[in-house]
């Protein structure tokens, strides 16, 4: 991680653009971080920004305040650059398919930043096919405050095409009104008391790394063995009618109702339905869990330096923390806690928006390479969708 | 003909009391059943109406949690929210009479004439009903994308959603139309043409008139699917928002109460905009 | 029948009405359905590529891999169908004969569930239905379900979605069709000593036949290529043909396999509507 700008790099070319007389240049002249200088078209070579940053997110996953996006217009005023934001992802798979036919024949898909999880096969598919940029590190000065546990992703060494954005937790949550703590994956799939009431996730990347952890594997090394023997485990419960669907993000709706009694559950929607039912609980399983990041990815034919001067933007922990006070799923940004403990103690104490090191260190991440595997790919989606 | 009350009435004499009774209950059970239909049908709408005055602290609208108008003060407090719902009206509005005019014209055409090739426009008529959407929605795009290659660049965006959804509104039109044409009397034509009138002035003052419940019954029909339509939608957007869209993607971190104030504001607007058309015909008739 | 003055311009007023609707057909369906049919021959995979290499083992995969799938969508489509049938037409009857000045009113109340999208219906429906709720409750009181038994997450809940999803499909047809017979017909044949339902299936009924027809199949056709009602209502043992077709396109980005198992679909609903207008009878139904 030395692609920084140094110390005296970046105060020649703020004295030359004269941001060095604003209260963030300064500070960042101080603190050794921030970006580059002002506005102005621009291209990818150059090192200057664009004026327009084209970023696709999915819904309602940014700072949200009086019908506006606070972080989106900070930036603007700090780097001159315009935001086009669109809330146009919705689900991988289907963002991917918008996107393929355009990467496949090697032409811009109009985006300078899009975002997609890691627990897909998609930002694995992405990087190895060459049809995402790299990042502009030495633009991105925050990259330090990233967490530990995410610079270096088995599908991304090094962190060289991507950032994350958020992070989620994949636990189990039940309604501890109808059942006593369900903590286990042993529990929520053989436990006769929950028979028909439990709910598992179409992520073939989230069920099957709990499933793995608790039969004793490790989910970042799939084996066909190691695989076999989870998706047996699976179908057993599935035949024994203990599992009542697979969901994908409308658990939320059968747990609250009591239509679910314990399902497995992401933590930022434990976040919300909480806060209308405090019955409903949440925890990593005792073998393991999973963490998933939906990831800051550069399309081909994108503007790597503008977005990588955004990207070093919300790694400040004061833009992460004003991000993370609405979005409420797990910050990759060190500092934020920090931050926002004065404006928002009770987000900033929540451990799951900011977990603890154990709690990191207990979720898994999924093998990238299985989740290209066709064979697996398919038995998934055969036993989901008998 | 189309707006009197009709009522069967048996013609017997002499009918006692509990065959009256009877005959009562039998007049009016259909009555009961269509109100117990749109009770059935409105269930599910009285349910989103009720939980769009809910006032959840969190982000998903599944648990009572009191009553609100915040909802309905700030139905565009949601970003986004009111930019897809613009959208997508504006397309509906467009794709249903660009859809049901093309419709019309195709079953005039299956109707009325004989001509060769009617199998096989049926067949083209009947072939995008049953293409999966979302094979459909990505093949059109596809098609979108090859533009280029004729030297025609068609950006995704508003245009590549509208031609999408006339697209596939065109055979509901068809088949809506054509159930009204097939048995339609000849003879009232006839009876203009034989009075002097020629064919334009029939059309637009016989047939027409007469059809118009079908062409209505298309347009709503039409209106309903685009309104509703996710996959074909999302795969020729581009990054434009329909408010299907905007749910769906939104559903993954939160349910907004707003999503039902819409839903809501949308028929209510248009029960009214149905209730004054009800209003002017009544004055109307009072003042013939 | 009076063809009369249409006859002068017999030749041509066809082709121009049909011209502008399959026109637009022809470029944004059909073009971009042979783009599927080459697809459907292709292989390979998106780590690779695809080629074209005439891979007709993708249409006999699909026959042998998913037959379960594909007679499982037949059958809640055409069950739902049929309920859908059952149920609007007493209503469409109904509007059409007492409607009124209402009439139009009452096709909007018909239609006015899809006002609000999908999901929302949906998930209203899943609050109606919950285990706890009210409805459960009281089917198991009074013994039509078992007890601890459920609506949702069964095959029952598929067919009921598709059949609420799909209502306005048949009723708006069969509104169109019946609005358009002459009570004094019916009157006629109660004077020529017609009992009621006698007058009923002699006469309306017949005469609503191109509604009939023209509903069913806007209800079926459509149907059988769910997927949404399946995957929100069902569990894994409910799932339907568009389900897999979907899951063959986004999660396995399997492209030919997902367009050879379309084509499939297609023929197979286009042979199911080609026996039924047979069955139903002349052109003079079906148009």
């Amino acid at each position: 991680m030395t692609d920084r700008i140094s110390r005296r790099v970046f105060l020649r070319r703020a004295a030359a653009s004269g941001s060095i007389l604003t209260v963030p240049g300064l500070l960042a002249a101080c603190g050794g971080g921030g970006g580059g200088g002002g506005g102005g078209g621009g291209t990818t070579e150059a090192h200057k920004l664009a004026k327009t940053l084209h970023f696709s997110n999915w819904t309602l996953y940014i700072d949200v305040k009086n019908h506006g996006h606070p972080s989106l217009d900070q930036f603007q005023k700090k780097y001159g650059v315009h935001v086009d934001y669109r809330e146009d992802i919705n689900d991988n798979a289907s963002f991917f398919s918008k996107i393929e036919p355009d990467l496949a024949r090697g032409q811009s898909t109009g985006r300078d930043i899009i975002v997609m999880t890691d627990n897909s096969r998609y930002p694995a598919l992405l990087v190895k096919k060459g049809w995402v940029e790299k990042l502009d590190k030495s633009a991105i000065p925050n990259i330090k405050n990233l967490v530990p546990q995410q610079r270096n992703p088995s599908w991304d060494p090094g962190r060289e095409h991507s950032l994350p954005w958020q992070s989620g937790f994949t636990g189990i949550g039940w309604n501890e009104k109808l059942t006593n703590p369900v903590t286990s994956m042993g529990d929520l799939l053989g436990n006769k008391k929950l028979k028909g009431k439990v709910g598992l996730l179409t992520e073939f990347s989230d069920t099957l790394a709990l499933v793995m952890a608790y039969n004793g594997d490790d989910p970042s090394k799939i084996t066909d063995k190691t695989f076999n023997k989870a998706i047996s485990v699976i179908q057993r419960s599935v035949n024994a009618g203990q599992v009542r669907q697979f969901y994908g993000n409308d658990y939320a709706s059968a747990l609250s109702n009591g239509d679910l009694v314990a399902t497995m559950a992401w933590s930022g929607d434990i976040v919300q339905l909480q806060a209308d039912n405090s019955h409903l609980k949440w925890q990593l399983p005792n073998d393991g869990g999973d963490i998933w990041t939906d990831n800051m990815l550069i399309p081909k034919g994108g503007d790597v330096y503008t977005a990588s001067v955004y990207m070093n933007f919300v790694y400040d922990p004061k833009i992460a923390a004003e991000i993370e006070d609405y979005v409420n799923y797990v910050c990759p940004v060190l500092g934020a806690k920090e931050a926002l403990v004065k404006q928002d103690p009770a987000i900033a104490k929540n451990p799951l928006i900011f977990p603890t090191k154990q709690e990191l260190d207990n979720a898994h991440t999924i093998d990238p390479t299985a989740l290209n595997n066709e064979k697996y790919q398919t038995t998934w989606q055969n036993l989901i969708s008998a | 003909m189309s707006t009197a009350e009709v009522t069967l009435t048996r013609r017997r004499s002499g009918a006692s009391s509990p065959a009256r009774v009877w005959a009562f209950v039998r007049r009016h059970v259909l009555t009961v059943y269509s109100l117990l239909f749109f009770l059935y049908l409105m269930l599910p709408i009285a349910v989103v109406i009720a939980f769009s005055f809910n006032h959840p602290r969190g982000r998903f609208n599944y648990t009572w949690k009191g009553f609100t108008w915040d909802n309905w003060l700030h139905w565009n407090a949601v970003p986004g929210i009111q930019s897809a719902i613009t959208l997508s009206l504006e397309i509906a509005l467009l794709a249903s009479i660009v859809a049901t005019g093309l419709g019309t014209l195709i079953a005039l055409a299956l109707v009325r004439y004989g001509f060769r090739g009617r199998g096989t426009t049926n067949l083209i008529i009947f072939l995008p009903l049953s293409t999966p959407e979302i094979v459909l929605g990505a093949s059109l795009a596809t098609l979108f994308l090859h533009s280029t290659t004729y030297g025609l660049r068609i950006p995704f965006g508003f245009w590549t959603i509208l031609i999408a959804h006339i697209m596939f509104c065109i055979s509901f039109a068809v088949v809506t139309v054509k159930a009204r044409l097939i048995g339609f009397d000849r003879h009232l034509e006839e009876a203009a043409m034989d009075l002097g009138a020629n064919e334009w002035t029939t059309f637009r003052k016989v047939t027409l008139p007469l059809i118009a419940p079908a062409i209505l019954a298309a347009l709503l029909l039409c209106f309903a699917i685009s309104v509703d339509d996710f996959v074909v939608t999302y795969f020729n957007a581009g990054n434009r928002v329909t408010f299907p869209i905007f749910v769906w993607g939104a559903a993954r971190v939160a349910t907004p109460p707003q999503i039902n104030v819409i839903g809501t504001a949308i028929f209510a607007v248009a029960v009214t905009c149905m209730l004054g058309n009800v209003f002017i015909q009544n004055r109307r008739a009072k003042a013939a | 029948m009076g063809f009369g003055f249409l006859h002068r311009h017999r030749n041509t007023t066809p082709y121009l009405l049909l011209a502008p609707g399959l026109l637009f057909l022809g470029v944004f369906f059909l073009v971009p359905l042979g783009y599927l049919a080459y697809q459907a021959l292709q292989s390979g995979n998106i780590d690779f590529g695809y080629q074209f290499t005439w891979a007709w083992s993708n249409f006999s995969d699909a026959v042998r891999g998913y037959g379960g799938q594909f007679e499982r969508s037949f059958a809640y489509a055409g069950i739902a169908t049929a309920l859908a049938l059952l149920v609007s037409y007493p209503v469409a009857y109904w509007i059409a004969f007492r409607g009124g000045r209402w009439k139009n009113l009452l096709l909007l109340c018909i239609v006015a569930p899809f006002f609000v999208t999908y999901l929302i219906r949906t998930l209203a429906w899943e609050t109606i239905l919950a285990d706890h709720g009210l409805v459960v409750r009281t089917l198991t009181d009074i013994h039509i379900l078992s007890p601890g038994g459920r609506l949702l997450a069964t095959g029952t809940a598929v067919v009921a979605g598709i059949t609420y999803n799909f209502l306005p499909f048949m009723a708006l047809p069969l509104y169109v069709s019946l609005e358009q017979i002459d009570p004094t017909l019916i009157e006629a044949a109660e004077d020529l000593y017609a009992s009621k339902w006698r007058a009923f299936f002699r006469v309306t009924f017949p005469l609503s036949l191109p509604g009939v027809v023209g509903g069913t199949l806007l209800t079926f056709i459509p149907a059988a290529g769910d997927f949404i009602n399946a995957q929100l209502l069902g569990s894994p043992t409910n799932h339907m043909i568009g389900n897999v077709i979907n899951s063959k396109y986004n999660e396995l980005i399997d492209y030919p396999a997902a367009a050879a198992m379309s084509f499939i679909l297609m023929a197979i609903i286009v042979a199911l509507v080609l026996m039924y207008a047979r069955a139903v009878g002349s052109e003079k139904l079906t148009g």
